[in-house]
This record gives C-alpha cells, structure tokens and sequence, in this order.
C-alpha cells in the first residue's frame, strides 16, 4: 500500500466480537503486518476475547480505523492484483478473465 | 437500544397522540416501527397515514425511519358530509361546526405543541453551545457533546421548572445520538433573523407557568430556529395547509375551506392568519372516510436525513428493504447495486453490530457513497467496492443478507438492458447468500413481473411482456466472455433454473416511489 490512513471510529466492543469469528485471522494479521500496523496483534486468536477489552481494542483498530487508501489487494491463489484507489479496490475483472 | 422502552412513571397524561404520513405501502411499516420503538399505544393506520400515541421523547418519535411527515393530532372525526348543493354560507357553518370546535381543545394542542418544540430547540441549544467551531459542525466525538450537552441541560433545568425534556436525564442519554443528528436536521432550515421577528411580534402576555419559563429559554438562546416554543397563545400567527379528496371536494374546495378555517380560528382564538411565515401551520385533511387536523412538528419531513449527503432512493424505503431482511448482530449485509449507499446507511444505522459491503461499478456512485459513508461517520461498519454485479467478489454462501435496489431499467449503465441481465445478477445474488440468508430486492413492475416468470418452474420460450418496454419475457443470456448480449431464445429450463432454485419467495409488496411503483420481493435461500 502506498497511502494508509488511520480514522477514529467509535469503538463498539459487541461488533467486534461478532465480526471475529468471521475473520480470517491470519490473514488478518499478515495484512496488518504488510501496512506496518500491526502493533500488537498476536499470531493467534486470543481466546476468551469476548472479555478481553484490551484485545478487542486491538482488533477494532485493526478492522475498522486502518484504512488502505492507495495500494492493492492481491490474490493469494492467482497473484492477480486488485488496485485500491481513494479506499475503494477495484475488483471488476477484465473480459478474459470472467 | 429500543428494548428499553421508557417506564410508564409519569401516567396518561403525558401521552401525545401523533400521527404520521407515510408513502403508499409504508404504512405497516411504519405501524411496525411505532409499536417497536416508541411503545405506541392505540395504533390506526388509514392509507398514506398512521396515527398513534406515545409517551416517548419527541426526539424518539422524531427518529422514525419509516414516517414522511410528523403531526401533532388536533382532531380527527368522522367525515364532513355535505351535498353538492349546500349553499356557501351553509358549507361554511358544517366547516366551523365540525372542524373548528372547542376552544380549549386548540390551546391546549397549541400548548402540547408549544412543550414539543421546546423539548426539540432545548436538546439543538444544548449541542450547540457545546461545539465550539460554531453552530454547523457535526463535532468529533459524541460522547464528548453529549457530556457538555448534558451541563447545559443541567443548567436549563434550573432556569424552568416545568420544564418536561428536561425530567429524566435516562432519557436524555438513550436519546443521545437522535438528539444529535436530529438538531443537525433542525439547523439546517436555521433562520436567526426570521426567529427575530417572530419573537419580536409577540405580546409580553403570559399565561402559565410552563409558557412562561419556555420563553426565558427562548431568550437564553441565542440562534434559535423558527419551531420556538410560543411565549404566549394569544397572537399565534398561523396558516391553513388544507387538503380535500373525495366527495367533499365537489363541494368546498381546498381553498375554501381554508378560508373558513383561516376565518374561523381567527375569531375563536384571536389569532392572525399569515401566509407568509406563520408560526404555526395547520394542516386539515378532508376526505370521504374522515377528517384530520394537525400541526407539523418539524419543517422538513422526517425522511429527510441529517446523516445523508447524496441521497439516491428514498430513504423510507431503503429502511423498510433493510427492515424485510432482519438483520442481526454479527450479520454481513451486501448490496451488489450500492448506487450512494442509502440502503447501506439506513440499515447500518438501524443495526450497529453488522457490517455492510456496497457495491457498485460506477466510480461515480462510490463517490458519493464514500462522502456517505463518510458523512453518516460509517466508515467502520461500511465497505465499498468497485465491482461487477454479475462477477462479485465473494465467496459462494459467505453473505447473510443481500439487499438491493435494482436500477429501473432505464438509469441503468448505457450498454446494457437490465432485463437481459437479470438472470445472471440473481444468479450471483443467490451464489453468495448462505442457507436461510435473505434477499430484499426492489424491482420496476416490468423487472418484477419477469423475476416472476424466472423463478417459477415452468419456462416457455419468449413471452411479450405486458409494457412491452422490456424486451421478450425471458431470453436466456449466455454470458460469454467476449460478448454481454447473445440472446438465445431456448426454451430450455434447465439454464433458467440452474442456480436460482433454492430461493423460496417469502412474501411481495408494492410501495410508491413518487411518481412510479415500485416491488420488493423478499426472499430466503433453502439448503437445495
């Protein structure tokens, strides 16, 4: 990514907790890593996080405050790259490829 | 948040009876709303309205999603009945009689009215003199306003004894976020100088003990908009807003009935009429079924949005679709048509545990849905992407609820006719949602029709469609790579029913959209 920014949302621990099962977390934690915000996100999923405020935190600063402005997301099985641009990617595939 | 509903400690008599318009088909909906979030009690829906009572804040009832217009009742009745060939003078008298009526009844509605904009302009004051850049910034931070809001409230309070907004600070706090957007909303219609004159118009009379501490608010505050409380209700000016159907029309008028109202109230009440920038406007409804008279409580309807920028579908209706498709905590919502994201920001409004991806092809529209998103402070819950209906992004059966409001045909994307594309877009609509996900989709008549047609199980070759407007009822598309349009005309079902089988239609309904109407069909996807 080549612009990130980092917003001030809310912080709404019961969201959290409901978006975590849904995640995938390693990926989650490699995609925080590549944009150098990874902070304090461990490896693993912490468990008993529905108690964790601490944890939780985290999480939401992760999912919801860090934003990809400029950069791309990339296919792990094709390598294809999604450009992002003004925090939107650009996921429409080109006519050989559908 | 709306499971606690306010406790009944204060009694009957605090009930206010409202009642609200509603767009064609919206009024169960809003019936639903009322009853959920405000604990309304003696609910009457008639078409385009729904009356009701609730004891519940003005800033509550403000906050109704499903609503156009908001009134106080005045009175409501049984039909003025009259024949075509009552004299003038005869038409007026029944008019007086049956509409103007008791004095105190006028006072007293006046008066409730007149507690209700106070309530309303309090809680604006409050989050006004808590920002510091000025009266329109949005300001960073709620819980920072509503802190400060809650210390100008505390002092309010002092100022007015039967102040009742200000009685339980519970309220004040459930109420918060409403408060907020709700006094953005009433800002923006802000009239300083306007609310100058008016205050200036008035007499020094002063009748009651709550009238009177209203209007040492009004004068503590300092930008207040036109709904102030009244300092006094004598020399109210005011306006008839008169709307006649039926019968009766044939008989009075809109205007003249507005004229005998206008007449009448001015001598019952000494009160002028004012055309211009009354204080109070009163709407009269007449129709064969019944007559209603009101006071609107806010200048701008409910539906319009302080938290929306650009706004694309009506707002009502993007609730009632976000409504349909039941959300729950946890659930993540998609709709693969965002346009500027209203059905998005409605429903991620209603549901604060869910996240919602929009998606749309046209940079253009996520534009405006990022400024959105953006406006209504979503940016956490709300996600776009830039991608194809068609080809969406996302993994099969990984979407609890799509919702989604198809382009009409004719504002579609200039290459391609939506009905040609239907087929397919359902197709992946359906691919995404998991077993017992929902779909909520608002369609043309015409794309309502042919959806129709497509999920039944019997296929014919083309049918002509009713309007003609679309091209022949169904034509199987084969998508291929190189090409958007071959139409084939097969009847073979077995490319129909590939991958919409497992969609099992819940229930239809038609809702106006203005000018034209509009179907939502909702639907839940079966293990199949």
């Amino acid at each position: 990514a080549t612009e990130v920014k980092v917003n001030e949302v809310e912080f709404n621990p019961k969201f959290v907790c409901r978006m975590i099962p849904k995640l995938e977390w390693s990926t989650l934690v490699q995609a925080a890593d590549q944009l150098g915000h990874r902070e304090e996100l461990p490896g693993e999923l912490v468990p008993d996080y529905e108690k964790n405020e601490d944890f939780l935190k985290k999480v939401h600063r992760v999912l919801l405050e860090v934003e990809v402005i400029e950069g791309c997301l990339q296919c792990p099985e094709s390598g294809r790259e999604f450009p992002i641009s003004k925090g939107i990617p650009n996921m429409l595939l080109n006519e050989d490829e559908a | 948040m709306f499971s606690n509903i306010i406790t009944e400690t204060r009694g009957e008599d605090t009930m206010v009876r409202y009642y609200c318009t509603a767009g064609n088909g919206m009024e169960s909906f809003l019936v639903e709303e009322v009853k959920k979030k405000l604990a309304a009690r003696d609910v009457h829906q008639i078409p385009g309205k729904v009356l009701f009572s609730s004891s519940a804040t003005i800033h509550r009832v403000c906050d109704l999603k499903a609503a156009e217009r908001l009134f106080l009742l005045l009175k409501q009745d049984s039909p003025v009945v009259m024949s075509t060939h009552t004299s003038p003078a005869k038409t007026a008298s029944v008019l007086r009689s049956r509409l103007l009526g008791d004095r105190r009844q006028w006072l007293s509605a006046v008066m409730t009215w007149s507690r209700l904009q106070g309530e309303l302009a309090a809680s604006r004051s409050a989050v006004t003199t808590s920002t510091t850049h000025g009266v329109r910034e949005k300001g960073r931070g709620s819980e920072r306003q509503s802190d400060e809001g809650k210390k100008c409230r505390q002092e309010f309070r002092k100022r007015s004894h039967s102040f009742t907004a200000e009685e339980s600070d519970e309220k004040r706090q459930r109420g918060r976020e409403q408060i907020r957007r709700h006094a953005l909303e009433l800002e923006k219609d802000d009239d300083v100088k306007e609310s100058e004159e008016v205050c200036a118009t008035y007499s020094k009379k002063e009748l009651e003990q709550n009238v009177e501490s209203c209007s040492k608010n009004m004068k503590n505050m300092d930008d207040l908009g036109e709904d102030a409380p009244l300092e006094s209700v004598e020399n109210v000016s005011f306006r008839i807003n008169c709307k006649c159907s039926g019968s009766l029309s044939r008989c009075a008028g809109a205007q003249e009935v507005s004229k005998v109202m206008g007449a009448g109230l001015s001598k019952l009440l000494g009160w002028k009429a004012d055309l211009k920038n009354p204080k109070l406007e009163i709407s009269v409804f007449l129709s064969d079924d019944y007559f209603l008279l009101g006071i609107p409580l806010t200048r701008l309807p409910l539906a319009n949005r302080s938290y929306i920028k650009s706004t694309g579908l009506r707002s009502t209706i993007a609730w009632a679709m976000a409504s349909l498709a039941q959300i729950q905590p946890g659930f993540c919502v998609v709709d693969p048509m965002c346009g500027v994201g209203t059905i998005l920001i409605e429903a991620a409004n209603e549901h604060k545990a869910a996240c919602f991806l929009g998606v749309d092809i046209d940079d253009g529209q996520l534009q405006k849905a990022d400024e959105n998103t953006a406006f209504a402070e979503l940016q956490g819950r709300v996600h776009l992407l830039k991608a194809s209906s068609k080809a969406l992004p996302l993994p099969s059966a990984s979407v609890d609820a799509v919702v989604c409001d198809l382009p009409f045909g004719r504002k579609f994307s200039t290459r391609v006719n939506m009905a040609d594309n239907l087929p397919l877009i359902l197709s992946e609509m359906e691919r995404v949602l998991c077993v017992g996900g929902t779909l909520v989709v608002l369609l043309s008549p015409q794309l309502s029709c042919l959806l129709k047609k497509l999920l039944s199980h019997t296929h014919s070759g083309p049918k002509g469609n009713k309007e003609g407007e679309s091209q022949t009822g169904i034509k199987n598309c084969l998508v291929s790579s190189s090409e958007q349009q071959i139409s084939q005309i097969k009847s073979s079902s077995s490319q129909e029913t590939l991958t919409i089988s497992s969609l099992r239609h819940q229930t239809t309904l038609r809702v106006s959209l203005g000018a034209i109407d509009g179907l939502i069909h909702k639907y839940i996807k079966t293990p199949d």
